[in-house]
């Protein structure tokens, strides 16, 4: 006899995800036998309006394209640009783009812990972290001018030197949110609601983890050690002394631990920057902009965000507008495909909660 | 600069395998290779199985309207040698069909829908919504260079009353108010 199936539709609001997409499930009582996702609710063409302007113009856009990280974003254009067109930044630049990395990975960090444990109904953890994130964002406003798009790192370098005594409210902000850490702990891991919630729940396929497209923390929660920082190194990111988390479990509760651990050496990350930054020029001036022309060729440049592996694929036919911007997010793979199949067989109740754990991020699938 | 001899051997595999395959080693961890559409899965396959290129990094198409026609990139990533390999290939513009590939990584399929959505590209044998992110879209597809903005938002959508001709917005109030643009602020009119 054939179970009979309903119709659901989860979202486009609702608390998986930052952003607006839906999911279309067919369910037999609470369990999902199909899912699709449908998006479409939050395209806004910025790779075609990049096609329309100059490359300075387009660095301003590329931020918008992810509201909790935007600085993967303007890293990997302006990585791009200066890859196509061969310019060399200065090295203390190089130092003040993985700051506004690190810092940005240990904001978004902080954003998940709240989207993941509101999506179990734990809503304390979320008031904390986001008040917590907000400290983050204090750094970033006096750094940038902005405190969630920054518009920072640019082709040539960064846009600002640090203020003075910013080196100081860096390291006590640091030293805040590494104590900081141990009440997530209590709060979240040692939650047995929490742990009941994500122990064995959104098993990812380990054998198939990279065919299958994944990155970031769910694939280092498969037990692969797999990280652009250390694989394909950027900026500084090879004088560093850090590691990267990896668990077994590839469960919602694996990801919970990478993200906990990755945390950490973010914190540590800042302060060894904090340490060895050299001094000297900031920004390697570029011509005039509107006036601006690249050379003819293409690039594609990857950075570690976290929620995995973003990358830009930029070409240029030589003139001061790009020939074509395409934007790969994580959420690419892990919100479509990945989800599709993750969802079959899963419980109602642990749609959002699996989305969340994926890192599941609307806006960079449409751009 | 390291002696680049995995992207040497990556390279060499590739051309010596396949007679319509040429590229270059373009720096440290980069192979990029161009080569008939024909034969793209084969390569694709080929560097999948025997090169250990597992992970589909991205896949992007460029419209050469210049030259009528469409260059689709497919960019690889090799976990073990940790190289990225961007294999890409021309089609017609005006009869763009090319294999599709979603049966040697399932997530192509997410590429491809958006490809054919947005440039027209057809996959043979692509499954899936016709619509992935447009929705009802009636016009050529948006992504080609052939495909005006200004003139289609003008085609559905309305100005704000009053500025119907588009004049520049300090001219309408030196015309309400009756004073004069100053000098300095007339380079920056549109009028």
């Amino acid at each position: 006899m054939r179970e009979k199936t309903t119709t659901l539709y989860l979202g486009p609001q609702h608390p998986g995800i930052t952003g607006n997409m839906m999911v279309k499930l067919q369910v037999a009582g609470d369990t999902i036998a199909k899912a699709t996702t449908e998006v479409g609710y939050l395209h806004r063409g910025f790779e075609k309006l990049m096609e329309r302007r100059n490359w300075l113009q387009s660095f301003t856009i590329v931020c918008r394209i992810c509201v909790p990280e935007p600085d993967p974003n303007e890293e990997n254009f302006s990585r791009a640009v200066e890859e196509i067109e061969g310019r060399i930044i200065p090295e203390r630049a190089k130092w003040l783009r993985v700051l506004t990395l690190e810092l940005g990975r240990i904001a978004s960090y902080l954003l998940w812990y709240g989207g993941q444990n509101g999506s179990a109904g734990l809503y304390t953890v979320g008031q904390w972290s986001v008040g917590d994130r907000n400290y983050i964002l204090d750094l970033f406003e006096e750094l940038t001018g902005g405190r969630v798009y920054h518009m920072y790192i640019w082709p040539g370098g960064v846009r600002r030197d640090m203020p003075e005594g910013f080196r100081d409210k860096v390291l006590s902000t640091m030293d805040y949110l590494e104590k900081r850490l141990d009440d997530y702990d209590k709060l979240m891991f040692d939650n047995a609601i929490f742990q009941k919630r994500a122990q064995g729940v959104g098993i990812i396929n380990k054998e198939k983890a990279i065919e299958w497209g994944v990155v970031g923390p769910p694939l280092r929660a498969c037990g692969i050690a797999s990280d652009v920082r250390k694989d394909d190194p950027y900026e500084i990111y090879d004088q560093l002394d850090f590691e990267i988390g990896l668990e077994h479990g590839s469960d919602v509760w694996a990801r919970a631990l990478v993200r906990r651990k990755e945390i950490r050496e973010s914190i540590k990350i800042v302060r060894q920057v904090m340490d060895k930054i050299p001094e000297g020029e900031f920004y390697n001036k570029i011509p005039n902009p509107m006036k601006w022309k690249i050379p003819a060729g293409e690039a594609y440049v990857k950075t570690e965000s976290a929620r995995g592996e973003f990358g830009y694929y930029v070409v240029s036919d030589g003139t001061d507008k790009p020939r074509r911007v395409h934007v790969k997010g994580p959420a690419y793979v892990h919100g479509v495909t990945l989800l599709e199949d993750m969802l079959v067989g899963a419980n109602l109740a642990d749609v959002s909660f699996i989305m969340n754990s994926l890192g599941t991020c609307p806006p960079e699938i449409e751009r | 600069m390291s002696e680049q001899i995995k992207e040497k051997e990556t390279l060499e595999a590739l051309t010596k395998t396949f007679e319509k395959v040429n590229g270059i080693v373009q720096r440290d961890k980069r192979v990029i290779v161009e080569t008939d559409a024909e034969i793209i899965p084969g390569v694709l396959l080929y560097a999948k199985e025997r090169l250990k290129f597992t992970h589909f990094s991205h896949m992007s198409c460029v419209d050469w309207i210049e030259n009528n026609q469409f260059e689709l990139v497919y960019i690889l990533w090799s976990p073990e040698d940790k190289i990225q390999l961007i294999i890409k290939c021309v089609i017609n513009r005006e009869k763009p069909i090319i294999q599709n590939i979603d049966n040697i990584w399932r997530q192509a399929n997410t590429y491809e829908r958006e490809i054919r959505e947005m440039f027209g590209v057809e996959f043979e044998g692509l499954i899936g919504a016709k619509e992935f992110i447009l929705e009802d879209w009636d016009d050529i597809p948006p992504m080609r260079k052939d495909f005006d903005t200004k003139e289609y938002s003008s085609k559905h959508f309305f100005d704000r009353p009053g500025r119907e001709d588009a004049k520049d917005v300090r001219t309408v109030i030196t015309e309400r108010s009756g004073e004069e643009i100053p000098d300095f602020a007339k380079k920056y009119s549109r009028d």
